[in-house]
């Protein structure tokens, strides 16, 4: 998928702190009543490569608590994750974790 | 008659049996369609295939959405020609397979959303939707249908992968 290059300074957000480009972007996933349980840990297991244990449990707690984190790293990594997870139908934002 | 159950067989390494009656594939038939012709349209209810990536920034969620949604349209667009092309077929490969995945995972989220479908939706009994009662049949089936996809694909994923940690 085509990505944008990363700016090379990161644009000052008015009025707000300036994001520590050392902490990283979280990707979540969120519960929603149309995506089966299955497909949700096989949408993990073949994306992040996760055990089908790991893919289980993450898929659990979006289930039972309504949102798991599933990713984290730099800006563009989270939105390379966040697009993938859209494109196979999930419910995933991102958050910077400051 | 009974009522002839689908059945998604992984027969070997990228083969795939798929075993529907006719009436189902009749069932089947038209929905790949109907979905594209609204992909472009923004109908309301394909929102659930584009969501905000940024919740509390607009803005951000905006600039997201100007990057990926052509791709995105694109991609499922590419997955229901090729489940249109495989609607009759009764051995798919893995390629094809995986286009019938999320093409079902696609019409299960806009039908799904058109019927305001809730946690509570799988309790209630299929009369009581009125005239929605077939789309919400159709909803379901996808649903049926869909887990048998999963579950031929899944033994083709990794063992082992990336564990707790």
């Amino acid at each position: 998928m085509a990505m944008p290059e990363a700016p090379t300074e990161i644009e000052q957000p008015t009025g707000s702190e300036v994001p520590d480009p050392a902490l990283p972007w979280l990707v979540r996933v969120w519960n929603d009543p149309i995506n089966l349980m299955s497909y949700v840990a096989f949408v993990f297991q073949k994306l992040f490569g996760f055990s089908a244990e790991k893919a289980n449990r993450l898929m659990l707690q979006v289930h039972n608590e309504g949102r798991s984190i599933v990713s984290s790293g730099p800006r563009e990594k989270a939105e390379f994750d966040t697009a993938r997870l859209h494109a196979h139908g999930l419910w995933a934002t991102m958050q910077w974790d400051g | 008659m009974a009522f002839a159950e689908p059945r998604v067989v992984r027969r070997g390494a990228d083969d795939y049996e798929l075993d529907i009656p006719a009436d189902h594939r009749e069932i089947l038939r038209g929905l790949p369609g109907q979905l594209r012709e609204v992909l472009d349209s923004g109908h309301s209810a394909t929102r659930r295939l584009f969501p905000d990536a940024y919740p509390d920034d607009p803005k951000m969620s905006a600039e997201f959405d100007d990057m990926v949604r052509e791709e995105l349209i694109a991609e499922r667009k590419q997955s229901l020609e090729v489940m249109e092309q495989t609607i009759d077929a009764k051995r798919v490969d893995g390629e094809q397979l995986s286009a019938w995945l999320g093409s079902i995972n696609d019409l299960r989220l806009f039908l799904g959303t058109n019927l305001d479908i809730t946690e509570e939706s799988y309790e209630r009994p299929l009369d009581e939707y009125g005239h929605s009662s077939q789309a919400m049949a159709v909803y379901m089936y996808l649903g049926w249908l869909q887990e048998m996809v999963v579950r031929a694909l899944a033994a083709d994923l990794p063992r082992t992968g990336e564990g707790d940690d």
